[in-house]
């Protein structure tokens, strides 16, 4: 994460947090912290500023350096000018140092490498330990009493410097994001503590209904950290780097981000100013409209699921495909229905429309994997039934073909196929074409008999195909008359067997 | 009946309620004809009334609980009361209708090339298709065509399933 980026999240965090700050620290004060996780009962342990200094020491202080040491005094100075008469109590350095200490150390314990730059600069923290406790306190009462969010700027840099110092050494959980409501790179740490610490978290801000705003937090750390850092940066009076300014805008929109995710609510914080979550709103028109979209892609899903072999994820190719895909399907019933009755003449006009419909819709694909005809295993009766009605009457003999799905197809089209060719279905064929009247008919027949109605057999049956052909120049005189219609129209025809 | 509205996992049922009707409505419509050398106005004619049998019978199977079936059914009905109609006054009504469908399909086709904008040509074109779903929303009109789609592949299984069985 970029430093701006850290610093953003930083700032957001800050002001989520910053009232959660003084909140834990009253509670500790007034040992009203209910019971707490061991290892965020930091009350206990021995405060000691060296300690806080050892701990901050092992924090880096790269990220932080630029900015804290720097303006660290002046961010104090202008926390405790900023911070009213707080209502924290009996401030004394060593309760505040051991709360910052144990926190510190808490964090410490669930450092992260990410955090490890937060803070470490224990010369800067450590001394400014003790102010920064009281400027901590001041502020988080300040930032209560002003709503934190995006009021103004109570909360002064150094505040959220030093929450995130304590904050990024180890988020020990809620602890740490409670009291991690700025600072900058070690608001890395917040989406850990705030994983860690829900339970924390939720006992803490109860009273001030600051779960939401904890679960948004948590929701939407990345973004939440620009809602903090909008409060934070209304405060920051031309102190902190210019980065911080950067962040007003992104801390907007996450602000209300983290505050949305609850539920899409969208207050999260107590007379926090309702913002909508980055690429959500919190209006019911969007949310309607978010979940009609919603249930939109999820049909679509279920609709790719119905049509076979089809990759695209895209929407406007699904729907596509989804289109020809019943174009297809409702030409299989009209092709089916005629496939019993009528003859080739009558059959024309109406076969020559499927065929335009066809080649137009162009579903060659969909038809050789779908439109599989199980004349494979009767292939040899199917062969003696067609010429023996190719004896009679070419119609009725077409209309037997098309019913199986197979077509006629010229010997030397169809021998070129076999032997070209990985997957094919064993089309007849017959080179026994009708005369050159029906040849067009025929060949449009065939035509869309061989879109619709191939096999999706995947081995070629040059077999059965050469036997076919055989046979077949056995049976008819080969005709080359049709032979360019055929050829034509095999054009339309999937993978050529 | 179906317990699944939304899909035909429960193909089985629809398919046993469709092969019943579509097979009663080709044994009408079979012992009506009998000439060995039909005419191909008959044949024409035989061919669009196994396609209705098909349609009907598959809408009804469905039933009324879904938008395209009943949209079917009354299209049918409709289309079945003007064909009444126009038996009393000739037989001359029939291919003009049809003539008139294949002119849809081909305005249809020609409407497809046009410059296609967040995918409303092609909801357009899927809302011609699917019975009823000019006045459906998207989600619903998907929804319906996940559902006919499903019922359209039952019944070309089992039209192809009674295909290959009698000329097998």
């Amino acid at each position: 994460m970029s430093f701006p980026q850290l610093q953003k999240f930083s700032i957001a965090a800050a002001r989520r947090f910053s009232f959660v700050f003084y909140i834990e620290y009253s509670s500790t004060r007034t040992s009203l912290l209910p019971s707490l996780p061991e290892k965020y009962d930091f009350r206990n342990t021995n405060p000691s500023a060296q300690q806080m200094s050892s701990i901050n020491k092992h924090e880096e202080n790269p990220q932080i350096t630029p900015f804290e040491t720097p303006s660290n005094d002046d961010f104090f100075e202008k926390m405790l000018s900023a911070i009213p008469n707080c209502c924290w109590p009996n401030l004394s350095s060593s309760p505040k140092f051991s709360w910052d200490a144990n926190l510190g150390h808490h964090t410490a314990l669930k450092s992260r490498d990410r955090f490890c730059p937060a803070v470490d600069d224990p010369d800067a923290t450590s001394v400014d330990c003790h102010l920064d406790e009281a400027a901590l306190l001041d502020s988080a009462s300040k930032l209560s009493d002003h709503q934190i969010n995006g009021v103004d700027s109570s909360v002064p840099k150094s505040f959220l410097l030093q929450q995130q110092l304590l904050f990024s050494k180890g988020v020990g959980g809620g602890v740490g994001a409670e009291v991690f409501s700025g600072g900058y790179s070690g608001l890395l740490a917040l989406p850990l503590s705030l994983a860690n610490g829900d339970s924390v978290d939720s006992r803490l801000l109860d009273d001030r209904s600051k779960h939401g705003s904890a679960e948004a937090l948590y929701n939407g750390i990345p973004g939440s950290l620009h809602g903090n850092g909008e409060t934070f940066h209304h405060r920051k009076a031309g102190r902190l780097p210019v980065q911080n300014y950067e962040t007003p805008t992104v801390t907007v929109q996450i602000q209300s981000h983290g505050g949305a995710s609850p539920g899409g609510t969208g207050t999260v914080l107590q007379k926090q100013r309702v913002r909508a979550r980055r690429g959500q709103a919190t209006d019911p028109h969007s949310i309607a409209e978010r979940l009609r979209r919603e249930r939109i892609a999820e049909r679509m899903k279920a609709l790719q699921e119905l049509v076979p072999n089809t990759s695209k994820t895209d929407k406007a190719s699904m729907l596509d495909e989804i289109i020809d895909y019943v174009k297809f399907l409702q030409l299989q019933v009209k092709v089916l229905s005629m496939s019993r009755m009528g003859g080739a003449a009558v059959e024309a006009p109406l076969v020559a429309d499927i065929s335009s419909q066809v080649a137009d819709a162009g579903w060659r694909r969909n038809a050789a994997q779908t439109a599989a005809v199980g004349a494979n295993d009767n292939l040899s009766v199917a062969e003696h039934q067609v010429a023996k009605l190719m004896e009679e009457d070419m119609g009725s003999a077409m209309q037997y073909l098309q019913g199986k799905g197979l077509c006629l197809m010229p010997i030397s089209l169809a021998t070129a196929f076999s032997t070209t060719t990985t997957y094919c279905n064993p089309i007849t064929d017959n080179p026994h074409h009708q005369s050159s009247s029906n040849g067009g008919t025929s060949g449009g027949g065939n035509n869309h008999n061989n879109p619709l109605l191939a096999s999706n057999r995947e081995t070629p049956a040059s077999p059965s195909l050469s036997a076919l052909t055989v046979q077949s120049s056995a049976v008819g005189k080969g005709e080359g008359g049709g032979a360019d219609a055929h050829v034509n129209d095999s054009t339309y025809a999937p993978k050529p067997c | 009946m179906n317990p699944h509205p939304s899909s035909c996992s429960n193909g089985r049922s629809i398919r046993t309620r469709f092969a019943r009707r579509f097979l009663r409505a080709l044994k009408k419509i079979g012992s009506k004809g009998s000439s060995s050398r039909p005419s191909p106005r008959d044949i024409s004619w035989r061919c669009r009334r196994v396609k209705i049998a098909a349609d009907a019978s598959m809408a009804s199977a469905v039933g009324p609980r879904r938008v395209w079936s009943r949209t079917m059914l009354n299209m049918l009905r409709s289309r079945s009361h003007a064909c009444l109609h126009a038996s009393r006054l000739g037989n001359s009504r029939r291919p003009g209708a049809d003539r008139h469908a294949v002119g849809k399909r081909k305005r249809l086709v020609l409407k497809r090339k046009l410059p296609n904008r967040l995918g409303l040509n092609q909801v357009n074109q899927l809302r011609r298709l699917v019975p009823g779903g000019e006045a459906m929303d998207l989600d619903i009109l998907l929804d319906e065509t996940a559902h006919y789609i499903k019922c359209l592949a039952t019944q070309v299984k089992v039209m192809r399933s009674i295909v290959d069985y009698c000329s097998a």
